[in-house]
């Protein structure tokens, strides 16, 4: 293969004794796109981070374009051509835009002095490349989280790097502005760049990949063409053993209300919002970001007070101001960023998990039970499968589909009436999408009213009994389960989210 | 150069300080007058140059609480070192400072870049060391009025375009501190780790060469105005300054720098330190004892923090951000 940009050998690297990869080895090849897949916390992240520097791997050697190097910085890296984009995007929040996307390339250039005319030159360009209008001096804590991603998009392309490394890069994006990345993917390769793709998305992978490498518990399970597996065969691979989603079908028959929301409206950002949740059912939300989804649920959490409307608890009104209302009203929220709004990442599971009940766990002293803390955490972890059983490591060095799994862990044992999930399955793997999904659908066939706000149409489809689109604040479309059974719901569904005005000429 | 928009925090300092220069010129003629003037522009001066370095090391993030030890002892001891040779040249002084203030200031960095530490705490422990090494093997003996070397009273006095020749120090410094914090990569080197370190290594930035920057410029800062403070007041006491460090640190938080980093600017820095010393030096106008002074300062501290807490919450909020 005289093609071979880098070619890492027999990569090995552990954290506190835990093997995060053992002998992996990998060739990038010039001009062409590789995609990483396995589940979470399978070591690509880590993979990456070696790589690119950030880590330095206990064993094993990297080979760049006849270079070896045992241990690489990230300023070697750099300077060899290699750009990432990370999972967390590593921007600087205090910072504009113009600067975070500009800051690689003002680095690399070593020039001594700044010149914010170029600055914002550098910025402008990159951002008019993907097609993404940003105010550039806004400071970069005011953005969406997929607003961010995009500005980690330019920084990386403002280098003209050989090799392009891409760690989730489409987690938040919409199906637009994915089909506009993934375009430009493909026109890096055309300039012979060449692209480590890693997603959670297997039609992406299947969408941009000449070749997949599949990582599994830290081993390389194989390297194949894409032509060679399909999406089956995929996952299989990843997760070592067969997925499928089961569809879920409302079995309780109890149709009593959980939630009832009468015209709820705040200025802005949502309008004249109707809808009700019955035992037992599995409402889904879906909508381009920035429909006022999000805004909404958080309204029914108490994080966003409506202007006005009525939101009805069990045929009774409730008004709902704050976070600790809504939870005696016994409501539970997932929230969209599970990292910053779900979980406290420097704590153990066990705090985790039993924050939510502590209020029950204690005695007529105000004392913790500590027992008791321990049995809920372990019976909880064991009750959502979360990979790692012990209930004393810190959330952070989990992986993105078992922290999850912990999120939702601390809201079941809340035992709530109404469970609201936003984007529950955002850079979670298959293996563990699947069993969130089971829990899911269990906890509604015994009596719980969800909500699940997503953007995949397949997630809302396996899970849903009812879905309401929304479009700029408003409900634009509601399915019932008679409608959701036709075939080409799909279909309808995705029109619907990406041409909601003109849904009118259409079925006309 | 475009002039940016000042900060909501800068409006509301400004319009705090030209309400209590009215107020102060009413109640007193003297306030007014050239001689004030001077006299104030001559004791902010130390304060103004320690703050460009406080600054710069807010922003990286860190917090350091030992240059007032810095000051001291490498004002004091190159001092020493002056009588001892019989060198009497400020710029020997100046240079033989900066020089101790910049080797402190790399201790500071190594210490923190090597060892992980916090900086506040381990500037807490340099600053003991850093004075109680004086104090045992340098001394602490006063030196008088009579035998304080005749260069430094001429410093004290020296004048450039009639102004104190202090102030256009000061005012060079900040000119350089603002040139390297907004012109050049290494200033946005030092915004970057103040945002985030980890964001700021895998950009490519070299966090300890950033540090060593940070700190030995504060070091060297310090030295000068070892100097300069010894040059302004009659006696030379060693005992003096250390322990005035929060006063310097308050007021550049006042200015609305924040403590976690990555934010701040230098005209919020000044207009800190102008408010702290104005209050300072003036409430005898008004006929408040100095007692009020602490008081004063304590609110304004409070209010200005409070209020860059409300509006962030307020934009955070906007933006369905709740989680600080």
């Amino acid at each position: 293969m005289g093609n071979t940009l880098l070619s890492a050998e027999n990569i090995s690297k552990s954290f506190d004794g835990v093997q995060a990869l053992k002998n992996v080895s990998i060739d990038i090849e010039k001009g062409k796109i590789k995609c990483l897949a396995g589940e979470n916390g399978c070591g690509k992240s880590t993979l990456v981070k070696i790589l690119s520097g950030v880590y330095t791997a206990d064993e094993g050697q990297i080979d760049i374009e006849g270079k070896k190097y045992t241990s690489l910085t990230p300023i070697t890296a750099i300077e060899e051509g290699i750009q990432v984009i990370y999972q967390d995007l590593s921007l600087f929040s205090h910072m504009t835009v113009a600067e975070n996307i500009a800051m690689n390339k003002m680095m690399y250039s070593k020039k001594k002095l700044v010149n914010w005319g170029e600055i914002n030159r550098i910025a402008k360009e990159q951002l008019d490349k993907i097609g993404a209008n940003l105010d550039l001096q806004a400071p970069i804590r005011n953005l969406s989280i997929a607003n961010r991603q995009l500005v980690a998009i330019c920084r990386a392309l403002s280098l003209e790097a050989k090799i392009l490394f891409m760690d989730e890069p489409t987690t938040a994006l919409t199906k637009k502005e994915v089909d506009r990345l993934l375009s430009i993917v493909l026109g890096l390769k055309e300039k012979g760049i060449s692209v480590v793709f890693i997603s959670h998305k297997l039609n992406e992978v299947f969408q941009i990949s000449d070749s997949i490498t599949v990582i599994r518990d830290g081993k390389k399970i194989g390297d194949f063409t894409s032509d060679e597996l399909n999406p089956k065969s995929l996952s299989y691979y990843m997760t070592g053993r067969e997925i499928g989603y089961t569809r879920y079908k409302k079995m309780n028959s109890d149709n009593d209300n959980i939630l009832e929301v009468k015209n709820l409206s705040k200025k802005g950002m949502f309008k004249d919002i109707n809808f009700t949740v019955k035992k037992g059912d599995i409402l889904g939300i879906t909508g381009l970001l920035g429909s006022g989804r999000t805004e909404m649920a958080l309204s029914l959490f108490g994080l966003n007070p409506p202007d006005s409307g009525e939101v009805l608890i069990e045929n009774k009104v409730a008004k709902i101001t704050s976070p600790n209302e809504a939870m005696k009203h016994g409501i539970a929220l997932l929230p969209e960023d599970r990292l910053s709004q779900g979980l406290f990442l420097e704590s153990s599971a066990k705090t985790n998990i039993t924050v939510t009940i502590l209020n029950k766990l204690k005695n007529s002293l105000g004392i913790v039970n500590q027992k008791k803390e321990e049995e809920t955490a372990i019976d909880t972890v064991k009750d959502v499968n979360v990979n790692n059983k012990n209930i004393d490591l810190h959330v952070k060095k989990l992986s993105g589909g078992n922290q999850q799994k912990i999120v939702l862990g601390k809201w079941m044992v809340t035992d709530p009436k109404l469970f609201i999930l936003d984007t529950p399955t955002v850079g979670v793997d298959i293996g563990s999408k699947s069993e969130i999904y089971e829990k899911i659908q269990e906890s509604a066939t015994n009596g719980m009213g969800i909500i699940i706000i997503s953007d995949e149409i397949e997630e809302i489809l396996a899970n849903c009994n009812k879905v309401i689109i929304m479009h700029e604040g408003k409900i634009v479309k509601y399915l019932d389960e008679e409608e959701l059974n036709k075939e080409d719901v799909q279909d309808r569904i995705f029109n619907i989210i990406n041409n909601p005005l003109g849904r009118v000429n259409h079925e006309a | 150069m475009k002039l940016r928009k000042l900060k909501q925090m800068e409006k509301y300092l400004i319009s705090i300080l030209i309400a209590y220069i009215i107020i102060v010129s009413v109640v007193s003629k003297n306030f007014l007058s050239v001689n004030t003037l001077f006299d104030l522009l001559k004791t902010s001066s130390g304060t103004l140059i320690l703050a460009a370095g406080v600054l710069m090391v807010l922003i990286s993030g860190g917090i350091d609480v030992s240059f007032t030890a810095i000051a001291v002892v490498s004002g004091y001891s190159s001092i020493l070192l002056m009588m001892k040779l019989g060198v009497d040249n400020i710029f020997f002084a100046l240079i033989v400072a900066a020089i101790i203030g910049l080797l402190l200031g790399i201790i500071n960095a190594l210490i923190i870049y090597f060892f992980k530490l916090s900086t506040f705490i381990t500037t807490l422990g340099t600053s003991s060391v850093f004075y109680g090494f004086m104090t045992t093997f340098i001394g602490t003996s006063s030196i008088s009025v009579a035998d304080k070397p005749q260069s430094l009273f001429n410093f004290g006095k020296a004048t450039l375009f009639g102004l104190p020749l202090f102030f256009i120090m000061a005012v060079v410094i900040l000119v350089i501190t603002w040139f390297i914090l907004y012109r050049t990569t290494l200033g946005r080197s030092i915004f970057a780790i103040g945002n985030s370190e980890e964001s700021a290594l895998r950009a490519g930035i070299n966090i300890l060469k950033t540090k060593l920057f940070v700190y030995s410029y504060m070091g060297l800062l310090s030295g000068i105005m070892g100097i300069v403070y010894f040059s302004e007041i009659d006696l030379i006491n060693p005992i003096s300054l250390v322990g005035t460090e929060l006063m310097v640190i308050a007021a550049v938080v006042i200015g609305g720098i924040r403590l976690t980093g990555g934010e701040g600017t230098i005209l919020g820095a000044i207009l800190g330190v102008s408010i702290i010393q104005i209050f300072r030096s003036t409430l005898v106008f008004l006929g408040l004892s100095t007692s009020w002074n602490d008081l004063f300062i304590g609110i304004i501290l409070l209010v200005s923090v409070s209020l860059i807490s409300y509006q962030e919450r307020k934009s955070n909020k906007e933006h369905l951000i709740f989680s600080k």
